[in-house]
């Protein structure tokens, strides 16, 4: 069939055996005679290239093609087939996919090359990049997946490497517990996930359980199992995407190295929960509440993450819960089914928000590791590429036209408003407004006003250029990539809404343009109030407030870590260690006590017999041999 | 009729040379009683026309092996103090005699229905030294020359046990 | 007829087995298991003599021949005990008690 190709499975293919390899070479070599870093270098970054190249001939292949029947797909194997569940590794690139390759595989790129420069000089450089190739190929397999069972499979892939990659330096206990924080968090997640896929199995899933199969059988779900199903893979996608009340993890995932925060905590591993909405958007159109929950979780998610972020001092973590509340904003665009504008802000948002954290990673770099913003200042000069390029990413995180982030926050705005969910809006504008202020704050306590940390900021210098490049590459995408979907008000054409829409069911509603232009212009207004508040507290240098009242809950972040630890940790670990000081030896290990004394006991009743005599022993056996005759005899009869 | 009553004569005698060797106290009362049993074994087998075994169990046995055991016995010089106490002997031995009772029982009982078979009349050479030696050195030829190979390993094995230890040992 | 020296021969054999199980002393053990020997020899030829056959006339020389040879080494470890400990005792060697 025209459809099947066979270079598909390579996409995912290259950075696993790349993965592989250099988990080979570092664990042959790390203790006797490292290899150079170079070689590691570039062993890493040829997995990511050779899958971008594949990605854009994919993605040129599937433009040739007629538009309804725009799909490609490759069978590897069969995995597994039992009664009706039959999962082959297959992987389907239809629209979505492709652009969600297209950009995970440039930024993946992007990353791996500033990686190179940013863990120069760790003793576990090799270890380093054969987890992020290992991570790209499961997100990948996750992008590429032809049903929920493969996507599945990237979904538990991409959480190991997250784990992974956030306790990588291991020998700080807090990062392990980091990790242990993330897995655990999204464990609970995939609980749901996985409850959601038997539901939606048991309900349509004898007809072939992958994305085109089930596409097919939609119209067969009733709506209470629709929302059941709905519902439970949208808490897997809380628990993946960090929205409420699954987001804690996320903040103490900056514990690992900042690439990884940049590639797996802010453009790709994150998204997945969205992609995945927008992947069952056959399901989630046909259940408007479903809808409305995702969207109004979403949108929460947003403005608490942003109230977070406004009084953070970790440069980090004010990225961290930037990320948070962008995502919710992405939520809140597939909630009122606009799937492809929630999906064009996952693309734009992947190119400011890596831009940003990379940003960050060089200020870290050159500041030897110092995250407190309350500690910088004054970097302009010295910083200057690094500067600029923030900058753009700042801007096009706030909202300002003609930036990306523009573009795609405010299609959201627009779809929210138009589809009557005009509660979402006022908040996704309210929150818009904290947006530009928490990041030029970030902007202008890091790069202007006087120095706060003198020493620190003599030594401070732009970073070299292997780490620049990417930051200008990202630079360049954060500016133009809005124009891709540009709204017809501005003569554009909607170009990714048109290329996505084979493969999800939008619902475009037709409002007049003063719909629109009213959601235009409160964004604009938004931002613009933003960011003078930001200027007037902290343009001209500010010092470190002491906050009180609300402002210390809200530095506090609501206390709600100390909530979940009070109310769901400690009851459970004293749960276990009831079961383990009390239930456990009393119960389950009392048969095996009881095994072993009667044992004892038997063997000593029968030390009796071993006396040290061998004519004792001549005594037993004729004592055998008279019972033997008695019972021969008895058979004689 | 005479050789029921040897026979009624000779079982008793070994019967009671057997009791006597279990019930002495000291081996060397033991190995004469021994002794009357192996001669009055030996007259067993002459009544049971077995010519040459009566004359070897006479050589070799009551010979050989009885005086080698009495030798041994005297060698050792075995004094009433050098004899265990053996005070609960006759407890053991009624405890044996019950234990042994059903094997004794059973074997009767097989040997019993054993069909009966008349004593009957055998050739002149029957048990002769010729016939033992035709058939030894034709049927059980092999083992007659392991035997032999035995006999050798026991005599080396004693010269070992009991020797002289070697010097600078 | 052939019963009554099989029961002759079984009687022996079971005093030698009381001789064996109920005394202390080696050398009365040891000629138990010769009374026992014997016994075994009677039953050979008290059968070879009732089914015309020479095969338990061997058979008895080569008990006889076994007899002696163990006799030969059983009294040199009796010497060898005798020289240790000087007792005749079975109960005073007891390393195998544990």
């Amino acid at each position: 069939m025209e459809h099947t190709v066979n270079y598909l499975g390579l996409i995912p293919l290259f950075p696993l055996i790349g993965a592989l390899v250099l988990g080979i070479l570092h664990m042959c070599t790390c203790t006797k005679s490292p290899l150079s870093e170079k070689l590691y270098g570039i062993l890493a970054c040829i997995g990511p290239l050779l899958s971008f190249v594949l990605a854009l001939v994919v993605f040129f292949q599937l433009k040739s093609m007629p538009a309804d029947s725009r799909f490609l797909t490759h069978d590897a194997f069969t995995w597994f087939s039992v009664g009706d569940l039959n999962i082959t590794m297959g992987f389907l690139a239809d629209p979505l996919s492709s652009l969600m390759l297209l950009f995970v595989t440039l930024i993946g790129s992007l990353i791996h090359i500033y990686s190179v420069g940013y863990m120069a000089g760790d003793e576990n450089f090799g270890k380093f990049f054969s987890y992020m190739n290992l991570f790209l190929g499961s997100m990948l397999i996750l992008v590429l997946g032809s049903g929920p069972v493969v996507m599945f499979v990237g979904w538990e892939g991409v959480g190991l490497c997250s784990y992974l990659l956030i306790s990588f330096y291991s020998k700080d206990t807090a990062n392990v517990l980091a990790g242990n924080k993330a897995f655990i968090v999204n464990r609970i997640g995939d609980l749901g996930f996985v409850l959601g896929m038997s539901f939606l199995f048991w309900a349509i899933g004898s007809g072939g359980f992958d994305y085109l199969s089930l596409r097919e059988n939609a119209h067969l779900l009733t709506p209470g199992i629709g929302l059941v199903v709905c519902l439970l893979l949208f808490v897997g996608a809380c628990g993946k995407s960090a929205q409420i009340p699954l987001f804690v993890w996320l903040p103490d995932a900056m514990a690992g190295p900042t690439p990884v925060s940049a590639l797996i905590h802010a453009a790709t591993m994150v998204t997945a929960g969205v992609y995945m909405v927008a992947r069952f958007s056959f399901i989630y159109a046909h259940v408007p509440l479903a809808g409305s929950i995702v969207a109004w979780t979403g949108i929460l998610t947003a403005l608490l993450a942003a109230i977070f972020a406004m009084f953070q001092r970790d440069i980090k973590k004010i990225l961290a819960y930037s990320t948070v509340s962008q995502l919710g904003y992405m939520f809140a665009g597939v909630g009122v089914a606009a799937y492809s504008a929630g999906i064009f802000h996952v693309f734009t948002h992947a190119f400011f928000k890596a831009l940003l954290f990379l940003g960050a990673g060089a200020v870290i770099y050159a500041l030897h590791h110092e995250q407190d913003v309350w500690k910088m200042g004054g970097l302009k000069e010295k910083m200057p590429k690094t500067y600029w390029t923030m900058l753009i990413g700042a801007l096009a995180l706030a909202g300002c036209p003609p930036f990306s982030g523009f573009f795609s926050k405010d299609e959201i705005l627009f779809s929210t408003l138009a589809t009557g969910h005009t509660g979402i809006w006022a908040v996704g504008v309210a929150v818009a407004g904290m947006t530009a202020y928490y990041s030029f704050r970030m902007i202008f306590l890091v790069f202007h006003g006087p120095p706060r940390n003198k020493e620190g900021f003599d030594h401070a210098k732009d970073a070299p250029a292997v780490m620049t490049i990417p930051l200008i590459i990202l630079a360049v995408g954060a500016l133009f990539a809005g124009f891709l979907n540009l709204p017809s008000l501005f003569g554009g054409g909607l170009n990714v809404s048109k290329w996505l829409a084979p493969s999800l069911i939008d619902h475009h509603p037709h409002v007049g343009i003063s719909v629109e232009l009213l959601a235009i212009g409160a964004s604009v207004v938004a931002f613009a109030i933003g960011i003078t508040m930001a200027y007037k507290k902290f343009g001209q240098g500010a010092v470190e407030p002491k906050y009180s009242g609300f402002a210390e809950f809200c530095y506090n972040k609501f206390y709600i870590d100390e909530l979940y630890h009070n109310i769901l940790v400690r009851p459970y670990k004293g749960f276990g260690s009831i079961i383990w000081k009390s239930l456990e030896p009393n119960v389950t290990d009392i048969h095996v006590k009881i095994a072993s004394w009667l044992y004892q006991k038997a063997g000593t009743a029968f030390k009796v017999f071993q006396v040290g005599y061998v004519r004792v022993y001549a005594i037993y056996m004729v004592i055998g041999l008279s019972i033997m005759s008695l019972l021969l005899s008895q058979s004689l009869n | 009729m005479f050789a029921e009553w040897l026979f009624t004569g000779f079982s008793i005698l070994s019967v009671l040379g057997a009791i006597g060797l279990v019930v002495f106290r000291h081996p060397m009362n033991g190995a004469m009683s021994l002794v009357i049993t192996l001669i009055s074994l030996a007259g067993l087998y002459a009544l049971l026309s077995a010519k040459l075994i009566f004359a070897i169990q006479l050589i070799v046995y009551a010979g050989a092996i009885m005086s080698l055991i009495l030798f041994i016995i005297m060698f050792l010089n075995v004094q009433n103090e050098d004899l265990p106490e053996e005070k609960d002997r006759f407890l053991y031995m009624i405890g044996g005699g019950v234990v042994l009772a059903p094997v004794f029982f059973f074997l009767k009982r097989v040997v019993q229905s054993l069909p009966g078979t008349e004593s009957t009349i055998v050739g002149n050479g029957f048990g002769g030294v010729k016939e033992v030696g035709l058939v030894l050195f034709r049927d059980w030829l092999l083992p007659f020359e392991i035997v032999s190979i035995l006999l050798l390993v026991a005599l080396v094995g004693a010269v070992v046990i009991a020797g002289k230890r070697r010097m600078g040992k | 007829m052939i019963q009554d020296y099989l029961i002759l021969s079984i009687i022996l054999f079971c005093i030698g087995i009381i001789g064996v199980v109920s005394r202390r002393n080696v050398l009365v053990i040891f000629m138990s298991i010769e009374l026992m020997l014997n016994a075994a020899n009677l039953a050979f030829i008290a059968f070879s003599r009732f089914h015309q056959s020479m095969d338990g006339h061997v058979l008895a020389m080569m008990v006889m021949a076994v007899a002696a040879a163990e006799a030969a080494l059983a009294l040199a470890v009796v010497i060898l005990l005798h020289k240790h400990k000087s007792k005749l005792d079975t109960n005073v060697f007891s390393l195998l008690k544990g």
